[in-house]
Parts: structure tokens; C-alpha cells; sequence
């Protein structure tokens, strides 16, 4: 009885992908009942044979060490998938092998053409020709979306089987320095790659990531950056150094970000007697913090301030980097003597660089220089304990670990410590960076 | 008339014997004057008489093994005793003195001084708690607590108290005297000793940004640990204290090597320094305080140190 009911639900999903196709002049053609069918049946009836499932295999024992979802978008081949899918093929290429498997139940080999760093996208091409695929949204490429408009976000869950999760568009993505889409919707691990397309079956995004801690806040990268990343893919020679081109991608996607965070500059914030620079960047998430109201009640009031970018990048399932780090905190004490002031900024104050990874495998072990530094010999520049300690990126020339941490010198009572932690940073730009952060340190009074 | 004695391994004096005659015979024979139950010692040993002159002279009596001054490698037919050196035959240590052999003056006992050592460990043992207590004190930034107090107090008292116990009954072993309180004191004198590196390294750090003192701390406290040791060897017996020195130097190197292997395979895996940063109230500055360039122009110069790390890690992964 099951297995009858099964049959005539795929029976219907064949003349609905024909439906979808074809348009609407035949739709309208059709029986009155699949008309009044859901957009989100269609939608899922439309997509099978274009809809993939990317597996990562361990190229010795032909087994899938990890899973995620692609689309095709043209006939000779080409589909479209996250990088973060596919990176242990493109920084391993003689460990792991990838393999497609469509929803209608077709696989076979898949290669990796090329990628896309910054907005965790890759194309690669299947060993299958003259399949249907999925065409881009045209409102959708040229950001003339209409926020609140129905998508269905596609994919394979935790290798449970393909689904369609309807969701709402709600426009950009803001504080985010990479352009996401904002997607209201149910999306689980093993759908990252998968398309979001619109009633029509138009692949508006590319699902990449959920909030964590949030209720179905997902993201989509824009359908463009795909469309341009497939154009790159056709036009070019299929990339043959991953790792070089990963490296220069990164390297050319820090860049821009310290550029831009350079340029956006610091402003200056108020804690306690002190001036301390915060970012005028839009896409950082900023947040204060006190122990005020701590229990045992604490000796020190502490008052911070914390400004993280949303920047991390994705460049290896053990390596996420490009965040930009700022904090302050204004202690003060009117209990615990000199000392004891002294040791309660010591816990403070330790330089970290910020996780980033597995540390072995990806920096060289940090080192680290202090001393007492002024930024100028007036009232207004205390003197600073300034302690800097870097990491080398070792699989990426030039680009660097820093975090700084400045104690201000000049009461035994009260104290700022303002930190800054930059992530995949080049050399010159971060000493030119911490240099402009320690100046803008200062006594207001 | 002569006095014979034997000896220990430790040349401490085991027996002693009054002989009045001329002439001693010595072996493990039974028609010996003095019998020797060393499995090494000929029956009829060893024969000891005046010779014309009057000295006191050992003779070999054709043993297997034969007779040889001590730590003497030849052996001697016939040797004349100074009293001062044992002679030795088979495992056994023999020493010959005259009657009239001179001994030293008596010590005078001091009734002054009696107290003396007693009122110096006390005090230095509490200036070590003190100075603890201090430390936590210092460092106390939460709500005050009894315990926190007591516990280090606690643990350094026992710990001391330990430490010198057995220091004191090797010393009753060996030396037959535990020199309980000569021990205290060198353990107080080491406690003191690391507390006040410990603070001045501390201090070092920070006034002056030596990190330097910080770092190799482990090696002082080491090096403290072995003076602590040689001093109380030396209390145990004085003998061969340039043997016992080096032995326990080598120790120590031994163990600030492996120390410092293991800190520099550990900042190799996990890329981080384990000594924490501490800091001191701002008065305690002693550096001047550097203009940005400076600092800045260190802060470039540290890039090559990076890159450096990066290229021996890319040789490394090549291999």
C-alpha cells in the first residue's frame, strides 16, 4: 500500500519537473489538480536529476569521509557546490577523490574546476552530459530580489535524502563584509552547496551556513558570485595548484578587508578616564560586558567593550581565519592595594593569539616582544605596557597571526587594557594598524 | 705496646685493641693475636714489630692477596706505619698507633652560642612562611579566604619539615648524627633563596623587560635545589665532597636539559609560551619608556625571526 502511494507521488513529480521546465503555457494546460499543487512540490518534483549530492571520498578506500549538496547549471556538466564541500580535495588532491551522486539516483566521478574563497563557492564538472539543470535568477543576479519573497532551499540533510525547506528572502545579510543573503528557513549540515531557488525553480543563492545559536537564520552567497565563478571556470583552464591558488585567493581577500578596515578607520570611545579607539567599520558585532553585578561581589569593577568583525573565512575544516578582533577594559579598584590591582590586570592582560585552527599544522609558534612604550610624550599618551605576539601562517607566505595587548601605566588603581587581535593580517599592514590602535590609547583628562 | 685498630669502609673505627707486646701478629688463623674474619686475609697474615730504629712496621707474610696502604695500588712487603694511614689487607682496614700518638685539643662548648642555631631557624622558618603568606596576600584579587592562607602555609611547613627529616635520618645513618637543625637551616636558606629569585626575577621582568629571568627560572630553582643538596651532603661527611658536588651537578644539568627540551617541544606543539606575563603597580618601573618608532622598529625586526620559523617548517614538511 506504502510503495503504491510512493509510485504515484514520483509518477507526479516526472510531469511536474516536465511542468517547470516548460513554463507556464503548459502548466496551464495541464489537470486542474497539479495545478492547485504547492510551489514547493513542483519545486521539489523539478529537481532530481539536477540536484547532487557531493561526497568526499578518502581516494584509497573509496568511502565518503564527508558529504554535501551541489547543483548542476548547464548541460555539458558544471555544477556548483561550496568550497568549504570540497577543500580536502583541493588542498589534498592525491588523499581524497570527490563523487556525485544525483537525486535520482545516477553517480559517477566529479573533478574540481575551481573556487572561490571568499564566498566559499567551487565549480566542478561530473562525467554527465545532457542532464536538465538549473538556470540563475535574472532578478536575483542583477539584486532586484523583493525581500519577503517565498525561496526553497535544496538539499541533502545529514545523508537522509533530499529535501526542499521552504524559507523567506530577507535581503542582505548586514555587518557582514561578505555580501550574504539572509534566509529564514530550516537548513541542517549536508545541505551546504545545495541551491536556493524561487517558486520558479531560479537559483537565487547558494545555502553556506546557519547561525549558530539562532533559529532557522541561514545564509546564502548571492547567486552572482556563482554565475561569475562558473563564467571564470569556462573562460579559464581548470586551476591545477589548489593550494597556491587558495593561498592566492586569500591572500588577495585579507587585502581588501585590512584596506577596508584600515580605511574605515577607529573612532574614539570613553571608558572611565580613558580614550580608546573602536572601529567605524560597519560589519563588526560589538558588545559590552561588566562584572557589576557578580557574585562573590568582585574587587575590581571591570567594564569592557568587545568588537568582533564577521569575517571568518573558511579555508580548511581545521582552519578558520580573517577575524579582526578589538576590546577594552576599564578596571578599577578602590579596595585591592597596588599589588593586588597589578595581578588582577595580570589575568587580563595575557596575550592570545585568537584560536584560529589546529596550531601545529597551520602557524609557527608564536613569538612575542614587550616593553614599556609611549606614543608620544604628552599627558594625553600614557605610558603603555604594550606586550605583540605573532604567528606565521605556514602554508601562507606573508600573512600573520597578531594580537597586542597595551596596559595603561600610569595609575595603581585604575587601569585600561585595550587588545587587538588581527587574523591572516600582512606584516607592514598590521604594525601600521597597531600603531594607529596604540595612539588612539589615550588619557582624556 | 701499640694500639690496632679496625676500620670500617667509611675509615670509621670499629674496634680498637690494646696489644702490650713487641710484636702483633694478625690473620684469620686462630694462633693470631688478632683475628680478622675477612675471607681475603691470609691465615697468618700480617706481622707488626719495631725495627731497630723503633718505628712501627707492618710485614707481609707471603699472602696471596698481599698488603698495601690504603687507597695505595702496589703492594708492599714491608711497610712503615705512620699512624695517620690504614694500611689494608683483603677487604679489611687496619690502623697502628703508638701510644703517645698525638690527638686534638677539646673542643671548648660554647654555652653562648648553644642557642644560637636554634633562634636562626626559627626565625628564618618564619620569615619562609612569612614571605608565602605574603605572596599570597599580593596576589589575592577574589574575596579573602582563611583557607587560602593557611593551605600554602601548611604545605611549605610539612613539606620543609619532610624534606629535612630525611636528610637528618640519612645523616643518623651514615654518620651515626642526625644534625636535625644544621639541616633545617640549609633547607630555610634554599626555601628563602628561590623565594627571593623568584620575586627578583618577577620584577626583573617586569621593571626592567628582561623576560629573560622569567624564563630560565626552572634552571635557577634546579641550581638552588643542588646547593641545598651539597650542603647537605656535606653535613652527612664531609669526605669526597668534590665527588658528591659533581654527581649532583650532573643530575641537575641532566634535569634543566630535559626541562628544556620538553618546554621547547611543548611551545613546538602548541605554538605558545607557558610563562605568564606578570605585572607590578606601575611604580615599580624602572625602564624608560620607549617612543613608538623604537618599540615598532623591535616589533619589524621580529618578522624575520617569524619567517625564519616559517621556512624551517616548510623544509621540515618537504622531508
Amino acid at each position: 500500500m506504502n510503495s503504491a502511494k510512493l509510485a504515484c507521488v514520483l509518477g507526479l513529480s516526472i510531469v511536474a519537473a516536465m511542468l517547470a521546465v516548460d513554463g507556464r503555457a503548459v502548466r496551464a494546460a495541464s489537470e486542474p489538480a497539479a495545478a492547485a499543487r504547492s510551489a514547493a512540490e513542483s519545486v521539489y518534483a523539478a529537481a532530481p536529476p539536477r540536484l547532487l549530492q557531493i561526497r568526499t571520498l578518502v581516494a584509497d578506500a573509496g568511502r565518503q569521509t564527508s558529504i554535501g549538496s551541489g547543483f548542476l547549471v548547464s548541460a555539458d556538466g558544471f555544477a556548483i557546490t561550496n568550497y568549504h564541500v570540497v577543500s580536502q580535495v583541493a588542498l589534498e588532491p592525491k588523499t581524497f577523490k570527490l563523487e556525485y551522486v544525483a537525486a535520482d539516483g545516477s553517480r559517477g566521478d566529479a573533478t574540481l574546476l575551481n573556487v572561490d574563497l571568499a564566498n566559499d563557492l567551487a565549480v566542478v564538472r561530473l562525467d554527465k552530459r545532457d542532464a536538465p539543470f538549473f538556470t540563475f535568477d535574472e532578478a536575483a543576479l542583477s539584486g532586484n530580489l523583493i525581500k519577503g519573497e517565498q525561496l526553497y532551499s535544496l538539499g541533502n540533510p545529514l545523508d537522509l535524502g533530499f529535501t526542499v525547506n521552504q524559507g523567506t528572502y530577507n535581503g542582505l545579510v548586514g555587518r557582514s563584509y561578505n555580501e550574504r543573503i539572509h534566509f529564514t528557513g530550516a537548513m541542517n549540515a549536508g545541505m551546504s552547496g545545495g541551491p536556493a531557488v524561487t517558486a520558479e525553480g531560479r537559483v537565487v543563492g547558494v545555502n553556506v551556513a546557519k547561525q549558530a545559536g539562532g533559529e532557522l537564520l541561514n545564509f546564502l552567497v548571492p547567486a552572482r558570485f556563482a554565475a561569475a565563478l562558473l563564467k571564470r571556470a569556462r573562460e579559464q583552464e581548470p586551476v591545477a595548484d589548489f593550494r597556491g591558488e587558495i593561498a592566492r585567493q586569500l591572500v588577495a581577500w585579507q587585502s581588501g578587508l585590512y584596506k577596508s578596515f584600515g580605511d574605515d578607520g577607529f573612532r574614539s570611545t570613553v571608558l572611565g578616564p580613558y580614550r580608546a579607539p573602536e572601529t567605524a567599520a560597519p560589519w563588526f558585532n560589538c558588545w559590552a560586558q561588566t562584572n557589576a553585578g557578580a557574585i562573590p561581589r568582585p574587587r575590581a569593577r571591570v567594564k569592557s567593550t568587545n568588537c568582533r568583525s564577521e569575517t571568518g573565512l573558511f579555508v580548511a575544516s581545521d582552519l578558520n581565519t580573517g577575524v579582526i578582533q578589538l576590546s577594552h577594559s576599564y578596571i578599577s579598584t578602590a579596595e585591592l592595594n597596588q599589588f593586588q590591582f597589578a595581578s588582577f590586570l595580570t589575568q587580563l592582560s595575557q596575550p592570545r593569539t585568537m584560536g584560529g585552527g589546529a596550531t601545529r599544522k597551520w602557524f609557527t609558534p608564536e613569538r612575542c616582544h614587550e616593553d614599556f612604550v609611549s606614543a608620544a610624550a604628552t599627558p594625553q599618551h600614557p605610558p603603555l605596557r604594550v606586550i605583540w605576539c605573532a604567528r606565521a601562517h605556514r602554508k601562507f607566505d606573508g600573512l600573520y597571526d597578531v594580537a597586542l595587548v597595551a596596559v595603561t601605566e600610569d595609575n595603581g588603581s585604575e587601569a585600561l587594557v585595550s587588545r587587538l587581535s588581527l587574523q591572516a593580517v600582512g606584516y607592514d599592514v598590521a604594525v601600521a594598524l597597531s600603531k594607529r590602535f596604540l595612539e588612539a590609547v589615550q588619557a582624556g583628562k | 705496646m701499640m694500639w690496632i685498630e679496625i676500620l670500617s669502609r667509611h675509615r670509621d673505627i670499629t674496634s680498637r685493641v690494646r696489644m702490650p707486646g713487641p710484636e702483633v701478629r694478625v690473620g684469620r688463623g686462630y694462633d693470631n693475636d688478632i683475628i680478622i674474619d675477612d675471607p681475603y686475609v691470609a691465615a697468618q697474615h700480617l706481622r707488626i714489630f719495631r725495627d731497630e730504629a723503633g718505628q712501627l712496621v707492618a710485614e707481609d707474610l707471603g699472602t696471596a692477596n698481599g698488603t698495601f696502604l690504603d687507597g695505595g695500588k702496589s703492594r708492599l712487603a714491608r711497610i712503615v706505619l705512620d699512624g695517620k694511614q690504614p694500611i689494608r689487607i683483603g677487604h679489611t682496614y687496619l690502623r697502628v698507633r703508638e701510644p703517645h700518638h698525638e690527638v686534638e685539643r677539646e673542643r671548648v662548648a660554647g654555652t653562648a652560642l648553644r642557642m644560637l642555631p636554634i633562634v636562626v631557624a626559627a626565625a628564618l622558618g618564619t620569615l619562609a612562611v612569612a614571605v608565602e603568606l605574603l605572596r599570597v596576600w599580593l596576589a589575592q584579587t577574589a574575596e579573602p579566604k582563611l583557607s587560602n592562607y593557611l593551605a600554602p602555609a601548611l604545605y611549605l611547613a610539612t613539606g620543609i619539615l619532610c624534606w629535612v627529616g630525611i636528610w637528618a635520618l640519612l645523616a643518623r645513618i651514615f654518620s651515626g648524627r642526625s644534625h636535625f637543625l644544621r639541616m633545617l637551616l640549609i633547607a630555610l636558606a634554599g626555601t628563602l633563596a628561590f623565594s627571593l629569585y623568584d620575586e627578583l626575577a618577577q620584577f626583573a621582568a617586569f621593571a626592567w623587560t628582561w623576560p629573560i629571568a622569567r624564563n630560565y627560572q626552572y634552571a635557577v630553582a634546579w641550581l638552588i635545589l643542588a646547593a641545598v643538596c651539597i650542603l647537605h651532603l656535606r653535613e652527612i661527611s664531609p669526605s669526597r665532597l668534590l665527588l658528591k658536588g659533581a654527581l649532583v651537578t650532573a643530575c641537575v644539568a641532566a634535569v634543566i636539559a630535559v626541562q628544556a627540551l620538553q618546554q621547547s617541544e611543548a611551545l613546538f606543539d602548541t605554538g605558545r609560551e607557558t610563562t605568564a606575563r606578570r605585572l607590578m603597580p606601575p611604580a615599580f618601573r624602572l625602564a624608560p619608556v620607549r617612543d613608538e618608532g623604537t618599540f615598532f622598529a623591535d616589533i619589524v625586526k621580529l618578522r624575520a625571526k617569524l619567517d625564519g620559523d616559517r621556512s624551517q617548517a616548510g623544509a621540515d614538511e618537504e622531508k
